[in-house]
């Protein structure tokens, strides 16, 4: 279905949603940067800027308790996350790089193990996309099968229209109930043209030839010129949209404490470190290679799909300037 | 130093890193001689402050103390030689940053205390102990230790602030 | 408010020559390799390189965006960088106060090393749009208070005129200063803010030419001193204890509150020890080596008047 919104009515609706006490999550100011965040209110929201950090916290937490323990004599109480505990969340202003990394994410989430800390928060959680009207060098969603205007992964997709509003076209049945729900707020499309779309300057990478040179050169020099210079911190996995990686800690005391899953990272030289001592990925160059592998080949292998959806963050925020688009035009050079 | 003891509404707890050699062996004759002291000094034993690393007192304040003592031989008496010379250059430079993150250094007090000096121990423990008991118990940290990411939040304080907001 | 651009026409001078140098220390076998700055595909774009053969020197340039502090390739905890033999490294002044950091620490002998000083005219604050233009607005705070723009006792050093600088605001002076007029109520929930952004990325640790030690102290869990999830509280602690084991040693390059995703003021802390341990012991971090910081020596008559 399509509907068109103008700027007015849009801040109402998300008054409104807000008003109702529904959580709305978007990209708003915080300390100094962008974040994809709870508003406070409709003026909160910010179209203009790119979120430091991807979507996917919404569904997949920086930190979140997984069980809490209590030592009561010689009793040990245990308090579980329920999954009534995850709120009913509308995401805002979502933009296709992030948007398209969800479902991505919803392959490896529901696979072996259906992780209900994600599952539970996904069917909770209603999309909103943005198309984007500007992109910077970094940016290379184009490069990677997506686009500043892919509706994939979101409920609802927002275009910007000339002369201020939105195109709104729903894209599934959450979409579609949201746009009968508040129907009232949307009109019927007039014809105004869509505002004309960013063109990220990348060609489209062949990621089936990246691919074959990835499954026949595990061991390659190449990989030694291209990641001496990553000093493993974890900033490129954080940012990234599809880095799904966490550790489990027991944070506490013998007399209490609580399990918490948190965000982890195949950059860190502990991430394969064996508790005999031994560490498979010892050197930085074989924990690059992993991150290239498992975007490009194993995500592929497993899942038919691209771990990476050229959003660009890790190209902005790597402290040593790797640039995964110049590593991938590279390989396919090869 | 109380005769009998006062009833509070409010009992600091005070962790007391002290060096074996001086501060404990004070810290001892004070319990020997049978001088009162509050009770709400917690003391761990260390071989010197030498060995007492910022990141204790920092553990401290974040598991639940209100007031931190640290003490030691008197310069020149160091049981180690010099242990205690490094622990007041670390102990200098760390109070400054505490302060600068705004922890107020009034619950953060530097003794030297020797084995012959049970008297003052007492009266280090109880001027720390006083001072804090009247300062209130020391929320920074335990407020801190209660902040979650928004995304891991499980109640939503954003719901109610937005409805109030509006 | 009005910014001025900061003078950088003698990049390209400064480029040949470099690159001059490299080719004729590579081919005369005086260094094995070359640790330098090169571009990326990022239009103004770099990122540090390590160049073996003489063909590619050409790869090494100069510019406002070669921000890196090269220093952290040539730690224990970089064991993958290729070291037989001398290595030449492009270093400018802060950089080249860490390695004189680690000659002191005993993790490097000047020998070894080959040093290409740069003349600086500062570097941008973030490169996050690597193509900015160096303004006093985009220049990086830590380059608004340096006296020292031509790195000393190195082996080879382009002759460049280096223009005149427009005048600076002292951001970390004034910052500082401003943090410390607040009240300590005021000043806690300002790092509160601060260290919730944290996310444990530990860019900042990595970065870090001193943060060698093969296991942090922080990355332990016996005993766990620090916690590791990025939480707020635990987030506290990391950085309160970095900045205690950097203190003394810090050589201010500021890499970490460059490299922080979240835009963290790091180097307010660096900062602020350095400045106190200047006061309270004399003791700053230069050009010379020295075998014992302000943290690891002692003065019979040091400052005790907190200490009852």
């Amino acid at each position: 279905m399509q509907k068109q919104i103008t700027e007015a009515n849009f801040r109402l609706l998300l008054d409104s949603l807000l008003f109702k006490g529904q959580r709305v999550v978007g990209p708003r100011r915080s300390g100094g940067t962008v974040l994809y965040e709870p508003l406070a209110s409709a003026s909160d929201l910010v179209t203009d800027e790119l979120p430091r950090r991807s979507v996917k916290e919404a569904f997949f937490p920086v930190c979140e308790d997984l069980l809490e323990y209590r030592k009561e004599g010689q009793q040990v109480a245990l308090s579980d996350v329920t999954a009534e505990r995850f709120p009913e969340t509308v995401l805002i202003g979502v933009r296709p790089c992030d948007a398209a990394a969800v479902p991505v994410l919803d392959a490896v989430f529901s696979w072996d193990y259906k992780d209900q800390f994600f599952l539970e928060r996904r069917a909770r959680t209603t999309i909103i996309g943005l198309a984007c009207t500007s992109s910077d060098d970094a940016c290379f969603c184009s490069a990677v099968g997506l686009s500043p205007g892919d509706p994939k992964g979101a409920d609802l997709m927002l275009t910007p229209l000339v002369g201020g509003g939105f195109l709104v076209e729903s894209q599934s049945e959450k979409g579609e109930a949201f746009l009968e729900t508040w129907k009232d707020r949307f009109a019927e499309p007039d014809g105004t043209q869509p505002q004309e779309l960013a063109t990220p300057a990348t060609q489209p990478f062949d990621l089936k030839r990246i691919k074959a040179w990835l499954d026949d050169h595990f061991e390659d020099a190449a990989w030694d010129s291209i990641a001496t210079r990553c000093v493993g911190c974890g900033a490129c996995a954080f940012v990234c949209p599809a880095c799904h990686c966490f550790d489990i800690v027991d944070e506490g005391s013998e007399k209490g404490g609580k399990r918490r899953k948190f965000w982890d990272a195949c950059g860190f030289w502990k991430f394969t470190h064996h508790a005999s001592g031994h560490n498979p990925r010892d050197l930085q160059p074989k924990r690059y290679r992993n991150r290239i592998m498992h975007k490009f080949k194993y995500y592929d292998d497993k899942f038919g799909q691209t771990l990476c959806t050229g959003c660009g963050r890790c190209i902005r925020v790597c402290p040593v300037g790797i640039d995964i688009a110049g590593v991938l035009e590279e390989i396919q050079d090869k | 130093m109380h005769s009998e003891k006062q009833k509070h509404d409010f009992e600091p707890k005070i962790i007391a890193f002290v060096c074996t050699w001086c501060t404990y062996a004070g810290a001892d004759l004070a319990g020997t001689s049978r001088m009162q002291y509050p009770a709400n000094v917690r003391v761990l034993k260390f071989p010197c402050t030498g060995r007492i690393d910022p990141v204790f007192i920092l553990k401290a304040f974040q598991q639940g103390a209100d007031g931190v003592l640290v003490s030691g031989c008197h310069p020149g008496d160091c049981h180690y030689i010099a242990g205690n010379f490094h622990a007041r250059r670390r102990f200098a430079a760390f109070r400054k940053l505490l302060e600068f993150i705004g922890v107020d250094l009034n619950r953060l007090q530097f003794s030297w205390v020797s084995a012959a000096e049970g008297g003052k121990w007492v009266e280090v423990v109880t001027d720390l102990t006083e001072r804090v008991r009247a300062m209130g118990p020391m929320v920074e940290f335990k407020d801190l230790a209660l902040e979650e990411q928004w995304s891991g939040s499980l109640n939503t304080p954003e719901l109610q602030e937005a409805y109030d907001a509006i | 408010m009005q910014s001025d651009t900061v003078d950088t026409s003698c990049h390209a001078v400064i480029t040949e020559a470099v690159r001059h140098e490299a080719r004729r220390i590579l081919s005369d076998g005086t260094v094995t390799a070359v640790i330098g700055y090169a571009a990326s595909r990022r239009k103004g774009s770099t990122q540090p390189i390590v160049i073996t053969s003489v063909d590619d020197a050409d790869k090494l340039i100069c510019s406002a965006a070669c921000v890196n502090n090269l220093a952290v390739y040539l730690t224990k905890a970089k064991k993958d960088v290729p070291r037989s033999g001398r290595i030449g490294v492009v270093v400018k002044s802060c950089d080249l106060k860490a390695l004189v950091g680690l000659m002191g620490e005993a993790q490097l002998k000047r020998e070894d090393l080959y040093l290409i000083g740069i003349p600086c005219t500062g570097v941008l604050g973030s490169v996050l749009q690597p193509a900015a233009l160096l303004t006093t607005a985009s220049i990086a705070s830590k380059c608004c208070e340096c006296t020292d723009r031509l790195p000393p006792g190195c082996d080879f050093v382009p002759s460049v005129q280096l223009p005149q600088l427009p005048r600076f605001e002292q951001r970390y002076t004034d910052e500082i200063a401003r943090l410390e007029a607040m009240s300590p109520a005021e000043r806690w929930e300002y790092w509160k803010e601060q260290f919730s952004k944290c996310i444990k990325c530990y860019a900042c640790r990595q970065v870090c030419p001193f943060c060698f030690c093969e296991q942090c102290l922080c990355d332990r869990n016996r005993p766990q001193m620090v916690e590791q999830t990025p939480r707020p509280a635990g987030n506290t602690a990391w950085h309160l204890v970095r900045a205690m084991h950097l203190a003394g040693r810090c050589a201010g390059c500021a890499e970490c509150e460059r490299a922080c995703p979240m835009d963290i003021p790091l180097n307010l802390l660096n900062r602020k020890m350095a400045r106190e341990l200047k006061e309270l012991f004399n003791s700053e971090t230069g050009f010379e080596v020295r075998d014992k910081g302000p943290l690891n020596s002692y003065q019979d008559d040091d400052d005790q008047s907190f200490i009852r």
